[in-house]
């Protein structure tokens, strides 16, 4: 059975280019959502193996997201990993230390984002 | 080139035509920015508005196989969200930078 992605992000095509390398490269089914709001729905409705949540987004940031998924008991398991451009030193520490499963950076390279994801997530089998 | 490969090439020139409108809009948001920073230098807005669309630069343009774009807007950026004041000459290195971004940008086509 392939895995669950859930993308949160709110620049389409970041989205779109993230899912077409999911889907294309790993065969993940991936769902995607524009908001930290629509993110933590998705997540409860479909309960993913993993979400890919982007940090700066309106209204709700990821951290923010992340923060509201963590503290809801349906979703306080899923793994999370958050994306963000590359950032300073004090930033990456700052993320690292939300309890997100990994920080990982764009730009990705489409070829290889399905592969770094489940290394991060020691899914061995992927 | 394997047959993910390929799909993911032919996808993404697709997905580039669609997205280099709101690529373009950043990379104006960024003109913008540097006009306002030429006339004022303290304008807190311009600073925070132009640092914006350089981080959302610095994510999405390597995606699309523009890595020298990523870069220069990730160094526009950083710039931007430095707490020191701008000088004049940060203002016009930051001019420089936008015009080596457009230039980086109008060789993709």
């Amino acid at each position: 059975m392939p895995r669950r992605i859930l993308i949160i992000d709110d620049e389409d095509d970041i989205r779109e280019v993230a899912a077409l390398s999911l889907e294309t490269v790993a065969g993940w089914d991936v769902t995607m959502a524009g908001s930290g709001a629509a993110g933590i729905v998705k997540a409860l409705e479909q309960r993913p193996d993993a979400i890919l949540l982007d940090v700066m987004m309106p209204v709700m940031d990821g951290p923010t997201t992340f923060r509201e998924l963590h503290a809801l008991p349906e979703t306080t398991n899923i793994p999370v990993i958050l994306l963000t451009a590359k950032v300073q030193a004090a930033d990456q520490k700052r993320f690292s230390d939300l309890g997100v499963a990994a920080v990982m950076f764009k730009p990705f390279d489409p070829l290889t984002l399905a592969g770094e994801i489940a290394h991060a997530l020691g899914w061995t089998d992927d | 080139m394997s047959d993910a490969a390929a799909i993911i090439a032919a996808r993404l020139a697709e997905l580039w035509r669609t997205s280099r409108p709101s690529i373009l809009e950043r990379v104006a948001a960024l003109h913008a920015a540097h006009d306002a920073l030429f006339r004022n230098p303290e304008d807190a807005e311009a600073r925070s508005q132009g640092r914006e669309a350089a981080h959302k630069l610095s994510g999405v343009l390597g995606v699309f196989g523009l890595p020298q774009g990523s870069e220069l807007a990730f160094t526009m950026e950083s710039l931007l969200m430095s707490g020191n004041p701008l000088t004049p000459e940060d203002v016009i290195w930051l001019g420089e930078q936008i015009e080596a971004l457009d230039a980086v940008i109008a060789l993709k086509g």
